[in-house]
């Protein structure tokens, strides 16, 4: 049904407005099945609204977002089964403390594709095979690590089979130590060929896995390139001025 | 007033603990159920529903329960097409009154106890229980719920207290609970500090189990949950 | 509501007794409130342990049985005592008033204990050693630090135990003070319209509690008034 050249997450002059402030302004973009892209931006920019759009989190004020070529609207009949195919990373993790390791993968399984309990348990051991923890499977979140939190969301995310992960910020509230353990299983992501959204101040992960990188300010989208131009030629002032601020150190 | 009279008064005392205890678990179990609707209709988003339950709160919240017992035991009575309703086997009787004035209350109470657990829960679970498309009855039942139960439990523990303490005013319309008992043995003794001192310790000791109990379940449901 | 007819003036009456038995428990529920709290809070492990005692006590005894306990239990000593000067005296007791008074008064003040107490506990260290670092003497820094920003922690729960008060006053009438429960009793029997007469005491208390609540929220709003973020 759909031509693979086709956009996977096509935004068409899509706007967000709270009150009066204009949180995204305008913003055109169309992402293709299998790309890697990551937005950055200061503080305030509109990146973490940008992707909270692309699966509904925050609802658009005006224009047009087509995933898979159906088009999010207020009268989108199933936003929940729009949403199933597209995982989500938040940056505080956001796993159900009262549920297993084990519960948290497999609850959206059983409830939202009706998964049988065994083959939503082999799924969900696989995936925290992926991340490299599959022993703790029957502890509860807190007792687990920040960095081992963040990979079960992810592994969470995955249980669903979605065509497109989504990362706001993954690894902002890590300590230091635990980001890399993060980044590698979003790498391995990455080399498998999911259509990724980063929003991230990793700028190392940028340059070693994105096909894209996005740079937004007040909203708007100012420019995007491939790693390569952006990070030794950008075109902008702004983004010339925010890289020479993040890269400082 | 020897010892062995304290005794046996504290033995005919407890004979009212089957009322006593009777007007706490029936009026808990149909108030908690009235909390729960009221709890619905306040989170539903719709004003039709949410300003209803929060008259009801208001209006319970702000009468003493001993005005609300008289109006149901006293004041129904005054209307005939009350006495030839369904619900007169029950407002006829002293006991059947108790219960839905304490049942009514209860339901306010708890309601609000609910509503402050529900608000407590953190945004983010339910935003990624949205990004995994759960749907959001099932985002209530399986994600709010389990968490806000948790929250409420201590002011919940607290209220069955009150409602322990509220149980002795059946006694004003002629129910013999333990305090209804206790009020007939010092007319007959005259011997207010032994009966009502006695009386009072025994109200202790149970509120005293109460607070265990919960606590223990507290500790129980939030033993891997607490941050 | 014919048959209210000559029954308001005493329901006027009655709703002016309860207002002055909630002023005068106020009173003393602050005062047995701040009693308690400093004895908790005190280094002294009798006061402690009194302190204790009275608020387990009070908060779990039914406050009926306290209301029953104050007013014949002192009916009982007062009688002996009199009885000592004059065995011709079979009964003495105090003002229902009085008794009703200070005994929803302790049990209020047992749950006001606790707030103090928190309230008190709950005052930013952080605000505490900055005043002395400032050099602010004790007594300053209670004044000026201590209690405004405590009053501002306890205003919320106060405001329940004021409601708590007032629907407690209910409860005297069993003791027999001319309160509208009481009044609402008298019109019944004559009138035979329990169910008016009954609404109308639960409207009056409706009454008092809106004004308790609107008062809370004002004290709050002026408590918090510097504490609020810029809009």
């Amino acid at each position: 049904m759909n031509n693979t050249n086709d956009p996977i997450i096509r935004l068409i002059e899509v706007s967000k407005r709270y009150g009066k402030f204009e949180a995204l302004k305008e913003i055109d973009l169309d992402v293709r099945k299998g790309e890697r892209i990551v937005v950055c931006g200061p503080s305030g920019s509109g990146k973490s609204t940008l992707i909270r759009c692309i699966n509904r989190m925050e609802e658009h004020t005006s224009g047009q977002i087509i995933i898979n070529g159906h088009e999010l609207t207020d009268k989108t009949k199933d936003i929940d089964a729009v949403r199933s195919e597209i995982g989500m990373v938040f940056q505080s993790f956001n796993l159900f403390p009262h549920m297993t390791i084990l519960k948290n993968l497999t609850i959206a399984q059983r409830l939202v594709r009706k998964t049988p309990k065994a083959e939503a348990r082999d799924t969900a051991m696989h995936y925290l095979g992926r991340v490299k923890i599959p022993e703790q499977a029957n502890k509860y979140p807190i007792q687990l690590s920040g960095g081992q939190q963040q990979r079960v969301a992810i592994a969470r995310a995955l249980c669903m089979k979605p065509q497109i992960m989504l990362f706001d910020e993954p690894t902002s509230a890590l300590d230091p130590e635990m980001i890399s353990e993060v980044l590698d299983v979003m790498v391995d992501l990455a080399s498998d060929g999911m259509t990724m959204l980063c929003v991230t101040h990793e700028m190392g992960f940028a340059r070693s896995v994105a096909d894209r990188v996005i740079f937004m300010d007040h909203g708007q989208l100012i420019e995007q390139a491939e790693p390569e131009t952006f990070f030794n030629h950008p075109q902008h002032e702004r983004t010339a001025l925010f890289l020479r601020q993040i890269l400082r150190h | 007033m020897s010892v062995g009279i304290i005794m046996d008064a504290i033995l005919r005392m407890l004979h009212g603990i089957g009322i006593t205890f009777g007007l706490l678990g029936l009026s808990l179990a149909i108030g908690s159920i009235i909390a729960v609707l009221l709890l619905l209709m306040r989170i539903s988003g719709r004003w039709w529903l949410s300003w209803p339950a929060q008259l009801y709160f208001y209006i319970f919240r702000g009468t003493p329960i001993l005005v609300q017992i008289f109006i149901i035991y006293y004041g129904l009575p005054q209307f005939d097409w009350i006495r030839d309703s369904m619900f007169w086997s029950v407002l006829r009787d002293p006991f059947g009154c108790a219960i839905v004035a304490l049942s009514l209350n209860v339901g306010a109470y708890v309601s609000e106890i609910f509503r402050g657990g529900v608000l407590s829960v953190d945004k983010g679970l339910l935003e990624a229980g949205a990004a995994l498309g759960i749907s959001t009855p099932q985002r209530f039942i399986y994600i709010t719920a389990p968490l806000a139960i948790r929250i409420s439990l201590p002011a919940y523990g607290n209220e069955i207290i009150s409602l322990l303490k509220s149980t002795a005013l059946a006694s004003t319309i002629t129910l013999a609970d333990m305090t209804g008992i206790a009020r007939t043995i010092v007319a007959e003794t005259f011997a207010p500090y032994q009966i009502f001192i006695s009386l009072a310790l025994i109200y202790v000791t149970f509120t005293w189990i109460i607070q265990r109990t919960i606590r223990w379940t507290e500790g129980y449901l939030g033993r891997f949950t607490i941050r | 509501m014919d048959a209210m007819t000559g029954w308001w003036d005493d329901y006027f009456w009655a709703s002016i007794t309860v207002a002055e038995v909630f002023v005068c428990s106020l009173f003393f529920m602050v005062i047995f409130g701040l009693l308690g709290a400093s004895a908790k809070l005190s280094s002294n492990a009798v006061a402690r342990s009194l302190a204790n005692t009275y608020t387990v006590f009070f908060r779990g005894t039914p406050e009926i049985l306290v209301v029953l306990l104050m007013y014949f239990g002192s009916a009982v000593t007062l009688t002996a005592i009199a009885q000592l000067f004059d065995s011709s005296i079979r009964f003495v007791d105090i003002p229902p008033f009085w008794a009703g008074t200070i005994a929803i008064a302790l049990v209020v003040g047992s749950y006001a204990t606790e707030t103090f107490r928190g309230a008190f506990s709950g005052v930013n260290p952080g605000s505490i050693e900055a005043a002395r670092a400032l050099g602010m003497s004790n007594t300053q820094t209670l004044f000026y630090v201590r209690i405004p920003e405590m009053w501002r922690l306890a205003l919320p729960p106060f405001g329940n135990h004021m409601l708590s008060l007032i629907k407690d006053t209910a409860l005297i009438s069993i003791i027999g003070l001319n309160e509208m429960l009481f009044v609402a009793k008298q019109a019944t029997s004559t009138t035979g319209k329990p169910f008016t007469m009954y609404i109308v005491v639960g409207v009056i208390y409706l009454g008092f509690s809106t004004i308790i609540t609107l008062a809370t929220m004002l004290l709050e709003r002026f408590a918090n008034r510097h504490v609020r973020r810029a809009p």
